[in-house]
């Protein structure tokens, strides 16, 4: 009797011992369809940024005062397609809540046991700044400050506090204003610190004084020779100057020591928008340089839009960017060149 | 299309790899600022020590003492070698240390009673106009970018000069409670007055937001139906769409807003994620 049912590939697939074989060469095309798998990797590549992006804060900035209250400005990514957004906030004693939105609107935001709904509605990026009464408790002349940060962070300490104890690596330090300012990693930080009159620019003294001397030696060796290259090319760019006064009359540029003032640089630059002059003010204002990060701040503008605009001023050739400190440190131009 | 295969593989696995590549970097921006700490914290233990005990440390304390000096001697060698990741561990020990002989200190000088910062008895006047002046500061600047700083001006200019005053009576010893309190009130004003002011612009910045989504929304709607959704929660949708169109062109933006939550549940019975684009 012949079988209706036969196994398939029953032939080619069967070796001599009648083991299975299958061919898994096609198995991608036959089984999972590649096309779809490579448009869903694709998908989630690009979703991967997206996602962590929304929802966790782009900016977060603490500053202690000397009675263990802390100021807290965070800028954070939302969906423009919804209209709340809540957000935990670090403690439930709050005072002088300000919530903005992308247009620097105050949005609506109602705050119960440390969680803020915010009326977003189209914002894709909300400003949020809050004094707080939690993070900082006092044990004796021992203060000590935990916070459990889900991004990276600045923590601008006290005048006159000195750390005594922390439980996370810091990335850096700077000293603004004879304070500390931290930049921490995101997680569970504890730092402890006394009030003293030792502030750590005594100790950066100290560790200076305490390295080798044959190090001394070299840094005043190095600082001589830089010293000695500055005033050699200072001498003959001064020469190269002379000889090119003829070229540079062709061009229309105005030249001095000292930044243009303000009437000057909006008559060379007339089209400039009136956002951008009042940047250019307050750059100008600010003895001609401030960081990127002041002028978010004073213009309450999100990184981007303020990004964007400091680049645009950077092409028009009023400002130039220069890094300090890891952040951007906008100058403006001494020399500018006309619009035609 | 194995090709295209191996590069979305590759896409996929930079795009997950270089955000903690980014914040490695960073990290290592100058690893001698681990150095200034622990020395610092170092110096300010001695001094503490220093004064609470004189030649008489305790044997516990001393044993955390050297542990944590030892590890400041380990953190500059480390780096000396640049070795950073044996630096860190130096640091994190050093520090650690550090802060359990500065609680050991602190629990045994003083009453051991903690003090939550809330109390307001404990919060100082100085740190209460600091953070009052830059809430004034702040609502200047919302005031100026909406160009009602004129509308304001007589407002702020009170403000600085009860902040001033305010200052004056902390330095004299003087009770500037009343002073607070006027301070505090005004900026309520003011910040009542600026929502006021722009309420116009917000209202048409929210307005433009509900058109813009419920025109997304009806085509989704449509959508839905020629997939034989639930035809009566298409119908509840359809009509609190129209119920949210006639409240805006009432002005009833709050309204409006309530009505909006009820369509988001009505949308998420019908299978449309909210979250249009």
């Amino acid at each position: 009797m012949i079988s209706l049912i036969e196994p398939i590939q029953l032939e080619n697939s069967l070796g001599d011992d009648g083991i299975l074989f299958v061919r898994n060469d096609c198995i991608l095309d036959t089984m999972v369809k590649t096309p779809l798998l490579v448009a869903s990797m694709i998908i989630v590549a690009a979703l991967l940024p997206i996602q962590s992006s929304f929802s966790s804060p782009r900016d977060l900035d603490l500053i202690i005062y000397p009675d263990g209250s802390t100021h807290i400005s965070t800028e954070i990514d939302v969906d423009p397609f919804l209209t709340d957004y809540k957000v935990n906030l670090f403690g439930s004693t709050i005072d002088n809540l300000v919530v903005l939105g992308d247009d620097g609107f105050l949005l609506d935001v109602d705050v119960m046991d440390g969680t803020a709904l915010i009326q977003t509605f189209g914002s894709s990026v909300i400003t949020i700044e809050y004094d707080i009464h939690d993070l900082v408790s006092k044990q004796g002349r021992l203060w000590t400050f935990s916070l459990d940060s889900p991004s990276d962070f600045t923590l601008l300490l006290p005048k006159n506090s000195a750390i005594v104890g922390m439980t996370n690596l810091p990335l850096n330090m700077e000293i603004i204003n004879e304070q500390n300012q931290l930049t921490l990693s995101s997680g569970s930080t504890e730092i402890d610190y006394f009030f003293s009159t030792n502030t750590i620019s005594n100790t950066t003294e100290e560790i200076v004084n305490e390295e080798d001397n044959s190090l001394n030696i070299i840094i005043v060796g190095i600082i001589g020779g830089i010293i000695v290259i500055a005033l050699i090319s200072v001498i003959i760019i001064a020469k190269n100057k002379q000889k090119n006064v003829k070229a540079i009359e062709k061009v229309v540029t105005i030249q001095q020591n000292n930044i243009l003032d303000l009437e000057t640089i909006f008559k060379l630059k007339p089209d400039l928008r009136e956002d951008d002059k009042e940047l250019i003010k307050f750059i100008f204002d600010n003895d001609g340089e401030v960081l990127e990060s002041e002028l978010r701040k004073n213009f309450l503008q999100p990184r981007t839009t303020m990004w964007r605009a400091v680049k645009r001023l950077e092409r028009e050739g009023v400002i130039e960017i220069e890094k300090k400190d890891l952040q951007n440190l906008v100058k403006l131009r001494k020399n500018m060149e006309e619009d035609n | 299309m194995k090709k295209l295969a191996f590069f979305a593989i590759i896409v996929l696995i930079c795009g997950t790899v270089s955000p903690s590549l980014v914040n490695h970097a960073y990290g290592q921006n100058d690893p001698s600022i681990l150095l200034r700490i622990a020395v610092q914290a170092d110096k300010q233990i001695v001094n503490q020590l220093d004064k609470k005990y004189e030649n008489k440390i305790p044997n516990n304390i001393n044993i955390l003492y050297d542990k944590g000096h030892r590890s400041v001697k380990s953190l500059d060698q480390s780096l000396s070698n640049n070795d950073i990741e044996k630096a860190k561990q130096d640091f994190l020990l050093a520090m650690n240390s550090f802060m359990q002989i500065s609680r050991i200190i602190s629990q045994s000088s003083e009453k051991s009673i903690e003090v939550n910062i809330s109390v307001k008895s404990n919060q100082t006047l100085e740190s209460k106009i600091d953070r009052l002046e830059k809430f004034v500061q702040t609502l200047e600047s919302i005031s100026k970018k909406h160009n009602k700083i004129d509308q304001n001006k007589d407002e702020f200019t009170k403000a600085y000069s009860l902040i001033k005053e305010i200052r004056n009576q902390i330095n004299s010893n003087e009770n500037p409670s009343k002073n607070i309190t006027e301070l505090n009130n005004l900026m309520n004003s003011i910040k009542k007055e600026i929502r006021n002011s722009i309420a116009d612009k917000q209202s048409n910045a929210i307005k433009n937001f509900f058109e813009k989504f419920l025109v997304q929304i009806d085509q989704k709607l449509m959508e839905a139906k020629d997939l034989d959704r639930d035809q009566i929660e298409i119908d509840k949708a359809n009509e609190l769409i129209l119920e949210i169109r006639e409240l805006l062109s009432k002005n009833q933006i709050n309204d409006a807003k309530k009505v909006y939550s009820e369509l988001i549940v009505v949308l998420k019975n019908i299978g449309i994620s909210v979250k249009i684009t």
